[in-house]
């Protein structure tokens, strides 16, 4: 039984096809690997399965139920969360904020700010940001913003964690913490999680399961090893690069 | 209704179209490059048409001259704003988009009530070029002539230089794509700075037309200003030639609408167009970025 | 516990002006109230969601025209319910195509909705055979004065407590980025529905009560861009992200107006243009974020 099932997702930009019916599994408490260069339709990938963008063809399914086309916010309620690779906080309101009301509105349960703050503590612990909850999202480091990411997504409870690029342009020690953070926050919140990412060794180190994307197609699918020695993608992506 | 079909109503609504054209194509530029909404654009429409009354009331200066002093001081005006205001907002980059809207609603109020301390708020009119141009049965006005002329004639010079020039190139790059067009090394800071300037140039120049063909008032911008949305969101953004022929469409629109009902249905008519394109085609002011949701 | 009471006091003190003053005081109080009321409504929708409403005389208008149209036919106080609901059903019907829709669409939509109303009633009243009506017996200026004071209570109240809630939080989270907001849940096109058609019912009910005071109906008049440029510049001037913004905003300008509109109003305007963009450039959060920041700074 599969969490999540993409079948033949297709996304057309006007003339350009940014994803090329990609088809694939997710079982439930897996971590899954999306690798490919720049272009490759990855982040593309996650916005239909967010519902940030709505497929040009194919079906997504979730938890047995259909989302493909449904508006980002019912998808969230559902239990998809994301994060943004540019990141994108509400930059104005606090990182306690920020969370709070990621909590208030992604949780079915919960509407008040009480129970909601309770969260938010909750998981700006988790994610290391506990002392910097009173200041403005916008004064942020970008590691704090990466992790503000996180931690708003994994306010609003859910199932499937989509992390887009969380340690992309960190330093070595940032991604080895955050390596651990993500390790724990699957443990911790019992999640499946979706992680694209070009730091390659901590895909290795992280992912049960790798797919690899190029010009918008799947090209391969397997554990780290067997990609590691696919052939198509050690030619078109780990390749020389002439 | 034999009138409907008379060549008069024909070039009236070339005329006026060919004004709307020339309105729209500042906006589209200035809306395609910066995407902030300039609401304040009909006021510089305004502008013009007082440049165009002030040098023939006093000097007996009409066009070509009075044209070009139109657009000079719509765009000298434009740089100051460009420069005191807009440049401010864009460098620090913080809620562009509404606050750009406040500046613009600002200027917007302020030249209409400079213009009214000035001139006092009546309105004005002088006659100039009004005599009468015969083709066949249709009998023109010079001043109509002259507006669809040359109102045509930039519309057009201002495609061709898009397609061909080298600045034009740089710009069309802007409309497509700000990021993209900066990384292959577009100067996008001083294309955006030519759009504004060129683009309220051309609302100066289109209220120096009109003014030879109706009467002037401070208030006058708003609706040229919203006609200017309307053919921006018909012809597409960034997209001249549909600029064109937006603008003509509007025009022929309102002629012959008014042609049909009565000349007070005339606001209604333009704000009808305008809500109901808008109420249509809410995504319009997207242009191709529409496919992305 | 010291800031309510304090504020009870100013309420019940400003509700006492009708018992001390001159009818010139009860007058401008009466303006400070209408003022501070539709300011404070615009906020709903443009301070906290960001989405700026350039025409928001359309429903002020629109709940004046309301009581015109009822006039002498049914009490005032239900044609000034009435106004107040068909200014929120207007909303409604404005909004429902376009905040489905991401970005300016609505912003320009609100600039050319205002005009298109003011022209469909010219020709109305035109139609109607009617130049400008005449509304003779209406309330006493004192009764207007509670009503506007009332009003001005109820928009306060209602801006401060969206503010400090969930809805609030999520209009507050789509100003400041939208498809984050929508990524984490957020309904954005219901939420910023819900807002506009808030904003506009309270101004439904000021018009309605407006015309009253001024006991004559012109839609040149009562439709003006001017009160929709005033409410803009107020809440700017004085700060569109809480409450007490619009206070002072409104104090301010009513002030300023009081000195200059009658004798030069296109100097007035001009300037109220200046301050609009000195506050847009160098205090975008208005007198009350000034003082807020101090305040944080100092303790």
């Amino acid at each position: 039984m599969s969490l999540l099932s993409v079948e033949a997702a297709t996304k057309r930009f006007g003339g350009l096809t940014a994803l090329d019916a990609v088809s694939l599994e997710v079982a439930p408490g897996s971590i899954t690997g999306v690798m490919g260069a720049n272009g490759a339709g990855k982040t593309t990938l996650f916005s239909l399965i967010a519902g940030t963008d709505r497929p040009s063809g194919g079906r997504i399914t979730f938890d047995g139920r259909r989302v493909d086309g449904l508006p980002a916010d019912r998808v969230c309620r559902l239990g998809i969360a994301r994060t943004f690779q540019i990141v994108r906080p509400f930059a104005g309101m606090t990182v306690l904020d920020n969370v709070a009301v990621a909590a208030m509105y992604g949780r079915r349960r919960i509407r008040a700010r009480g129970p909601a703050e309770v969260i938010a503590w909750e998981v700006l612990e988790a994610t290391g940001l506990a002392d910097r909850a009173h200041q403005a999202a916008g004064s942020l480091t970008l590691a704090g913003r990466k992790r503000l990411e996180v931690a708003r997504a994994l306010a609003t409870g859910p199932r499937l964690l989509l992390l887009d690029e969380v340690m992309a342009g960190l330093t070595a020690t940032e991604v080895a913490e955050a390596l651990a953070m993500i390790e724990d926050l699957r443990r911790r919140y019992d999640l499946t999680i979706l992680v694209i990412e070009h730091v390659m060794r901590a895909l290795m180190r992280l992912c049960d399961r790798i797919v690899v994307l190029h010009h918008g197609r799947l090209i391969a699918i397997g554990t780290p090893a067997e990609i590691a020695t696919h052939p198509e993608v050690v030619d078109a992506y780990l390749g020389g690069g002439s | 209704m034999s009138s409907l079909l008379s060549g008069q109503l024909l070039v009236a609504a070339l005329a006026t179209g060919g004004l709307y054209a020339l309105v729209a194509v500042g906006l589209n530029l200035v809306y395609g490059t910066m995407r902030l909404l300039n609401v304040a654009h009909g006021e510089f429409v305004m502008v013009g048409a007082y440049v165009a009354f002030l040098l023939f009331s006093t000097w007996q200066i009409g066009p070509p001259w009075s044209l070009l002093a139109a657009f000079a001081v719509a765009t000298a005006l434009g740089l100051a704003a460009y420069r005191g205001l807009f440049h401010r907002l864009l460098e620090r980059n913080q809620r562009v988009e509404a606050n750009s809207l406040l500046l613009f609603f600002a200027v917007s109020v302020i030249l209409q009530n400079v213009v009214a301390l000035t001139f006092s708020a009546n309105e004005r009119a002088y006659r100039h070029l009004d005599g009468i141009v015969t083709f066949g049965d249709v009998s023109v006005t010079e001043s109509r002539l002259l507006a669809l002329v040359v109102s045509l004639a930039v519309c057009l010079a201002v495609a061709l230089a898009l397609r061909y020039a080298a600045v034009g190139q740089a710009i069309r790059a802007v409309l497509q794509n700000r990021d993209a067009a900066a990384l292959v090394g577009v100067n996008v800071v001083q294309v955006q700075r030519l759009c504004f300037a060129f683009g309220v140039g051309a609302a100066g120049m289109a209220g120096a037309l009109i003014s030879l063909t109706q009467g002037i008032s401070p208030f006058m911008g708003f609706p040229f200003t919203i006609a200017a949305f309307v053919v921006v969101i018909l012809g597409g953004l960034g997209n001249l030639t549909g600029s064109l022929v937006g603008g003509l469409l509007l025009g022929f629109l309102e002629t012959y609408g008014i042609a049909l009902t009565a000349a007070s249905y005339r606001s209604i008519l333009l704000y009808g167009v305008f809500v109901g394109v808008l109420i249509l085609l809410p995504r319009g002011l997207f242009g191709r970025r529409a496919a992305r949701r | 516990m010291k800031a309510p009471l304090g504020l009870a006091a100013a309420v019940v003190a400003a509700a006492a002006l009708p018992l001390l003053g001159s009818d010139y005081a009860v007058g401008i109080g009466l303006s400070l109230a209408m003022w501070v009321a539709l300011t404070q409504s615009w906020v709903l929708i443009s301070g906290m969601a960001g989405y700026v409403s350039l025409g928001h005389v359309v429903f002020y208008g629109t709940g004046a025209y309301v009581m015109v149209l009822a006039w002498q036919q049914y009490p005032p106080w239900l044609a000034v319910l009435a106004g107040g609901i068909a200014a929120g059903v207007l909303a409604l019907a404005i909004g429902w195509p376009v905040l489905r829709v991401r970005g300016p669409s609505f912003v320009i939509l609100t600039f050319g909705v205002a005009e298109l109303v003011k022209y469909v009633v010219v020709n109305v009243e035109g139609a109607l055979g009617r130049f400008g009506r005449v509304l003779f017996g209406g309330p006493d200026l004192q009764t207007l004065y509670w009503a506007m004071l009332g009003l001005a209570v109820a928009a306060s109240v209602l801006t401060y407590v969206v503010r400090r809630s969930r809805f609030g939080g999520g209009l507050i989270a789509i100003r400041e980025d939208e498809d984050a907001a929508e990524a984490v849940g957020i309904p954005a096109a219901k939420l910023k529905l819900a807002a506009f058609a808030l904003s506009a019912v309270i101004p439904g009910m000021v018009g309605a009560i407006m015309v009253m005071r001024s006991t004559y109906f012109e839609p040149l008049q009562v439709f003006s861009p001017v009160v929709s440029f005033t409410i803009v510049t107020m809440a700017v001037i004085g700060g569109s992200d809480d409450a007490p913004g619009p206070l002072f905003g409104a104090a301010f300008l009513v002030v300023l107006a009081e000195t200059l509109w009658s004798t030069l109003p296109e100097a007035y305007m001009i300037a109220q243009g200046a301050l609009l963009i000195a506050f847009v450039l160098f205090a975008p959060d208005g007198i009350h974020g000034r003082l807020t920041a101090r305040r944080a700074r100092s303790g």
